[in-house]
Formats: C-alpha cells, sequence, structure tokens
C-alpha cells in the first residue's frame, strides 16, 4: 500500500545508479517480451557503465535466472516461494518495491504484458516516481543518466519522448515484439542471488481460481502473416486471407475497423492497441497504412502492399507494391504457390 | 448472512473520440480539431459490469470522474444508464496531472466515501492509453486488483474476475475492497432510459474540489507530477522501397521470396 502524498523526488539522485529490468516469466519460463527488455537494459547500461539488474520472481527461478544472465545481466536476484507460481499483483509489487528500495536502480524497466503493466504501475506509485507506458525506443543520456522514454501518440502520427527527471527509479514498459532480442551467450559471468521468500497471509489475499490456457493461434509468433484490411468490404473476404496464409504456413492478421465489424476476432488485430508483429513477411492486402496499423507491423523483415490506390500510405512501407483488386491479386498467389507445392510434392 | 447494500464506484474519463481523429497526410499530424468527445470506450464497460452486479444484488453505483466540468454531460449519461449517484472532481489545480497525481486524487476521492467496497476502472484510456489509473487507485487505497478482467461477479464480500491475458484466462477470487480494470467491449452496454434521465436531472451531481477531498493543490498538477512530455516527434518513417510489381510479375516475386527463404513452400 502507498503513503497517501505526492511523488516525492529523492534529495540526491545520483545515489541512484544502475538498470533495473523485471523478467516476467509464464510456466517457469522468461517471456519474450522478458529478453527483449534484458536487451534494452544491456545496451543503456553498456552506455553509462552501470551494472544491468534482473529481478524475476517465480515457483523456482534458478534456471530462468541463469538465463538472464547469458542473455546480458550482470546481476540476478531471484525470489522464490510456492506461491509465487503465478502472478499476484500485491506480493510482485511488494517485492520489487523492495528490490527498488535495496538497490536504488536509476532506471527500471517492465515488460509491458498485461501483468507486467499491472505491476509497473504499482510499482511506480509505491516507489513514488513516474513511469511512461508502451515505449517503442528507450534510451539514456549518458552525460545526465536521463531515460528518454518515447512513445507513440493517440492517433500515433507524433511520437512523444518523455522524461521522469526528478524521480527515482525512472520507469518505462513496452509492448511485447517492440525490439529485438539479445544475443545469448553461453559462457557470460554474471553475479546470481537466490532468496526464498515467505509470505504473509495478508500478502495473499489474491486467490488462483483457474487458469485456462488460450487456444487458437499466437500472431507475434508466425513468420507468415496475411492480412487484411477494410478492403475486403466484407466478412468473406477473410477466407481469402486465411487461405494464402495457411498456404504458407502462416497465420492472418487484421486492421482494427475489420475487428471493430466482427469480421475477425480481437487477437488477430495488428497495431497500436492490437499486437505487434515482426514476421519474416508481411502481406498487407486492402490495408491504407495508418499509423496505427503500421507501429504494429513495421519491423517486419519483408512487406507486401496489395492496394487498389497506387498512393496508398503502406506503399511507404512495404518493400513490394501491387496495385489492383485484392480478389484478383491474392489468388494468383494461391494459384503461383500451390503450384509450387504441386512440384514439391512430386520430387 | 444479511447482504448490506454494495458501494460500488466506476471512475470514467472523457476523451476524444478516436474514429473523428485523423492524420493529416500531407504534415503528417493529428487533426483532432473535428473531433467530438466520448465516454471512453474501456469505461462504458466498466458502467456496464458495476451495473450488472447491481442487477444482481443490492448495491448503489457511484461514477466519478477528475476533469473539468464539460465532463457533466457525460456523467449525467451515466446515470440515466442506471448509475445513482455521479461526482465530478473538479479544480484548477489538477490541469497537466499525470497517472500519479491523478490516482491520488481519485483515491482520495474514493476514501472519502469511506464505504466503497468495489471500484471499476477501464483497462487504459483510448486518449493516453497508460493503463495506470486503476492499479494506481488499489496501491493508493490499499486494495486487492484484477486488472484486464472481462467478465466480474461478486458473491459475500468476494470478487471472482476472469482477467484475460495473452496466453490465456485466469479466474481470481479477491476480497473486497477491491479495484477491478475492465476490458474494452467485455460487454454490451446498455442504453439510457429516459426514466432515468428524468431521475438523473433531478438528483444532479455532486461537485468536489480539491479542499473537499483534503489534497493540498500543490501534490498534484504538471509540476507534482512525475513525468513530463518534453518533445513531440514525427512518427519514425521507415520508408521502404515500395517496388513496384505487375501482376504477370507475381510468380518472380514468389521464385525469389523463395530463393531468399522468406517464403518456405512445404510439401503437404
Ligand atoms: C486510438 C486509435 C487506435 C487505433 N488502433 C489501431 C490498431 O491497433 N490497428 C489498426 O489497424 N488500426 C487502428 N486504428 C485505426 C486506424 O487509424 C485506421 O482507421 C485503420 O488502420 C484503417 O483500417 P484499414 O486500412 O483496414 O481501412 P481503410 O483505411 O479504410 O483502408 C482500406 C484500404 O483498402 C483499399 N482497398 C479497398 N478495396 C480494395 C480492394 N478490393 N482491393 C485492394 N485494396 C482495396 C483502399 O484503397 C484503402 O487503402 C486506431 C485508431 C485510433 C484512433
Ligand atoms: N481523470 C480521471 N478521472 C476518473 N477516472 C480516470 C481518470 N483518468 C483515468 N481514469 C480511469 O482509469 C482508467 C485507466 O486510465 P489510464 O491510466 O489513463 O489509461 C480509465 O479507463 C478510467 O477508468
Amino acid at each position: 500500500m502507498a503513503e497517501m502524498k505526492k511523488a516525492e523526488p529523492p534529495k540526491d539522485v545520483s545515489q541512484y545508479k544502475g538498470i533495473m529490468v523485471y523478467l516476467d516469466s509464464f510456466e517457469g519460463k522468461l517471456t519474450r517480451a522478458a529478453h527483449e527488455m534484458i536487451g534494452v537494459g544491456r545496451k543503456m547500461a553498456d552506455k553509462v557503465k552501470e551494472p544491468c539488474i534482473g529481478v524475476v520472481i517465480g515457483d523456482k527461478v534458478d534456471s530462468m535466472a541463469d538465463d538472464a544472465g547469458k542473455y546480458g545481466c550482470d546481476e540476478v536476484y531471484g525470489f522464490e516461494s510456492h506461491d509465487l507460481s503465478m502472478y499476484r499483483s500485491r506480493p510482485f509489487t511488494d517485492i520489487l518495491s523492495s528490490m527498488v528500495f535495496e538497490k536504488k536502480p536509476n532506471i527500471l524497466i517492465v515488460p509491458g504484458t498485461k501483468n507486467g503493466r499491472d505491476l509497473a504501475a504499482r510499482t511506480a506509485v509505491r516507489v513514488q516516481s513516474g513511469l511512461t507506458a508502451d515505449c517503442m525506443e528507450i534510451d539514456v543520456e549518458p552525460e545526465t543518466d536521463i531515460l528518454i522514454a518515447r512513445r507513440p501518440d493517440y492517433g500515433d502520427s507524433t511520437m512523444s519522448e518523455i522524461r521522469c527527471e526528478k524521480h527515482r527509479p525512472q520507469m518505462a514498459t513496452s509492448r511485447p515484439g517492440t525490439f529485438d532480442l539479445p544475443p545469448y551467450d553461453e559462457k557470460r559471468s554474471f553475479k546470481k542471488e537466490i532468496r526464498k521468500v515467505e509470505l504473509k497471509k495478508d500478502q495473499l489475499r489474491e486467490e488462483i481460481l483457474s487458469f485456462k490456457p488460450k487456444g487458437g493461434e499466437d500472431i507475434t509468433v508466425s513468420k507468415v502473416l496475411v492480412s487484411g484490411g477494410l478492403g475486403m468490404g466484407n466478412a468473406d473476404g477473410l477466407k481469402l486471407i486465411e487461405q494464402l496464409a495457411s498456404i504458407m504456413g502462416g497465420s492472418y492478421g487484421v486492421t482494427r475497423p475489420v475487428a471493430d465489424l466482427g469480421w475477425a476476432p480481437r487477437d488477430h488485430q495488428v497495431g497500436q492497441t492490437g499486437k505487434i508483429v515482426r514476421p519474416d513477411l508481411y502481406i498487407a492486402a486492402g490495408i491504407s497504412g495508418k499509423p496505427q496499423h503500421i507501429v504494429g507491423m513495421m519491423d517486419s523483415k519483408t512487406v507486401i502492399a496489395v492496394n487498389k490506390d497506387p498512393d496508398a500510405e503502406i506503399t511507404r512501407y512495404s518493400d513490394y507494391v501491387i496495385n489492383g483488386d485484392l480478389y484478383e491479386i491474392l489468388p494468383v498467389f494461391i494459384e503461383e504457390l500451390k503450384k509450387r507445392k504441386k512440384m514439391k510434392d512430386k520430387n | 448472512m444479511i447482504e448490506l447494500a454494495l458501494h460500488l464506484v466506476v471512475l470514467i474519463k472523457v476523451v476524444p473520440d478516436g474514429k473523428e481523429v485523423f492524420v493529416d497526410p500531407v504534415t503528417f499530424t493529428l487533426n483532432r480539431s473535428m473531433a467530438t468527445n466520448i465516454i471512453n470506450p474501456a469505461d462504458e464497460n466498466a458502467l456496464e459490469a458495476a451495473l450488472q452486479i447491481k442487477d444482481q444484488t443490492d448495491a448503489k453505483v457511484t461514477v466519478m470522474t477528475m476533469a473539468p466540468p464539460f465532463a457533466e454531460p457525460f456523467l449525467m449519461e451515466c446515470m440515466s444508464r442506471g448509475a445513482d449517484e455521479a461526482v465530478l472532481i473538479s479544480d484548477r489545480a489538477v490541469a497537466g496531472s499525470d497517472t500519479y497525481p491523478t490516482s491520488l486524487t481519485v483515491a482520495a476521492a474514493i476514501k472519502k466515501m469511506g464505504d466503497v467496497d468495489i471500484v471499476f476502472a477501464g483497462e487504459k484510456t483510448s486518449d493516453s492509453s497508460t493503463g495506470h489509473v486503476g492499479p494506481g487507485v488499489a496501491e493508493f487505497i490499499g486494495a486487492e486488483l484484477a486488472s484486464y478482467s472481462r467478465k466480474v461477479t461478486y458473491e459475500n464480500g468476494y470478487v471472482t474476475a476472469e482477467r484475460e491475458l495473452e496466453n490465456g484466462i485466469e479466474e481470481v477470487r479477491i476480497p473486497t475492497p477491491a479495484v477491478v480494470t475492465i476490458l474494452t467491449d467485455s460487454n454490451d452496454p446498455r442504453r439510457a432510459t429516459l426514466r432515468k434521465k428524468i431521475d438523473a436531472m433531478k438528483r444532479g451531481i455532486i461537485t468536489w474540489s480539491l479542499a473537499d477531498i483534503n489534497i493540498p493543490a500543490d501534490w498534484v498538477g504538471l509540476r507534482s507530477s512525475p513525468t513530463v512530455v518534453k518533445k513531440m516527434l514525427p512518427f519514425p518513417r521507415k520508408d521502404r522501397k515500395g517496388e513496384k510489381i505487375e501482376k504477370e510479375k507475381i510468380p518472380e516475386l514468389i521464385d525469389n521470396l523463395v530463393k531468399s527463404g522468406v517464403i518456405r513452400v512445404e510439401a503437404e
């Protein structure tokens, strides 16, 4: 519980050193978002020549702590208890905040998964500091040790640079998929400390009754994504999109209005309020390319746009542009790919 | 056991209507001069979630927002849908507050009410989109929290919520006082009725200043917000070459993509 008072900045910010990274996990493994954040933390740590400090909380944390070290943390602190096998808002906030008070990091970054955002928001209040959500760029200014956090604005045609100059730690989250994974080094040396924690009853008021894993595909891990926008004209258009996706072993995505109309489930929406994807191939069919969509797919390796309008904004973000009706163009792709499959089958 | 009336508080924020915010194709900047205001979409779902509990149990629903007086008609709309009471926290000093002082102010108002069992907030606002205020309020009032919930029920002092996470649905049970944040589109918000609207007009809106909730003016506003927007930058333009491909050249394009390993055609 936080004190009801204004956020008091520390008198001497120079006492705050190091980049702390909260490492969220699922079923005993660090999430992809946690790995991304280690990469971000590592880069900043090198820049300011301060340690990158990982914090992992769970039931068994030893192998996750090793993982964090090999991906780039200099020090890893693990907190272990049977009661912490799944995320629980209060005890996780208690532990992360106590680490902030103990280590006094200058910066604290947290993966922007739902649980991560829950934790970051509470921790920011508990430690009386400032938090910037959904950053697309996170960096540190070496001269001042100030965190540069940039996030898309409402409507996403601009980015705001947000700073937290007086309060510590300076905090930020980023959506999963925003950053590349850091390199893994089996031989990296790092400090590891595992602490067993005893939780009090009042920290465990939240009871987890059940967890049902979500079926269906996770578009953030697909290598190939074919996405359809309002240019499909109707819900049936999705069949064509899905057909092309499945022939390449990929999945399908949609723009927000397509999900709004109920033509496709929200889980498949790409963009600012959907998912951030970075497949090897992204085919955007009947998508105009508004910034809110672009922010979700602009790190794809190869982008092909299929659009009736030769000047649609999407063309600026595409490697290849095919001008035409998606109902004429996509079948060509399907036919050609089928042919190649058949040839392979014969061989 | 006798169920005493529950007190549910719903936090709402008035935001510009996203559908009317558009990007100027020439300057690549945001034009919201045409935008009208709406209740933040997730907050409509939060209100509906609270009203559904009121349908089942004896409960009082209070809607609350920290905003300038222009928010009044939106509070009236919430009462016309079934909220019993509306509180507007309005004070010049709060201008420019980030999520820390916003959570603090809202929490102070909840504390003033004294008897609040469940606070409902949206998972996030569509304009600032941080999702920090709900968890922040939980922290200040010392309540349990179930964020990103799509379904909430109440029974005998406990809230059961279905939290929708990236990889699954988690069902949690927390005792009151509790804060729940509600997902956008998680239910169908009911419409206002004329009778309720007339009732709402009779009842009016309660307005509190910072003094009414014992928050010093220098605890809030831009100066007491840890985060500051330093500058606006253009959206990063990762321009690509946009090579035009004629329909006839698609087979060639596919060949190249297969060769470079972007597409794999595996035998079925
Ligand atoms: C706060 C906020 C958050 C948002 N979040 C997201 C988000 O997460 N994801 C998202 O996608 N959007 C989001 N949006 C909406 C976004 O601004 C755009 O409105 C949306 O991306 C446009 O979708 P679209 O490209 O499908 O439709 P349109 O903009 O209508 O474009 C349709 C395109 O299809 C082309 N076309 C039409 N018919 C055909 C045809 N037969 N064959 C080929 N091409 C054709 C047209 O030339 C046009 O370019 C958000 C908006 C706001 C305000
Ligand atoms: N000024 C405010 N007054 C009342 N509630 C708010 C205010 N700002 C945010 N909220 C609530 O907190 C939720 C999350 O907001 P945000 O953290 O701004 O994304 C919203 O959906 C509202 O329920």
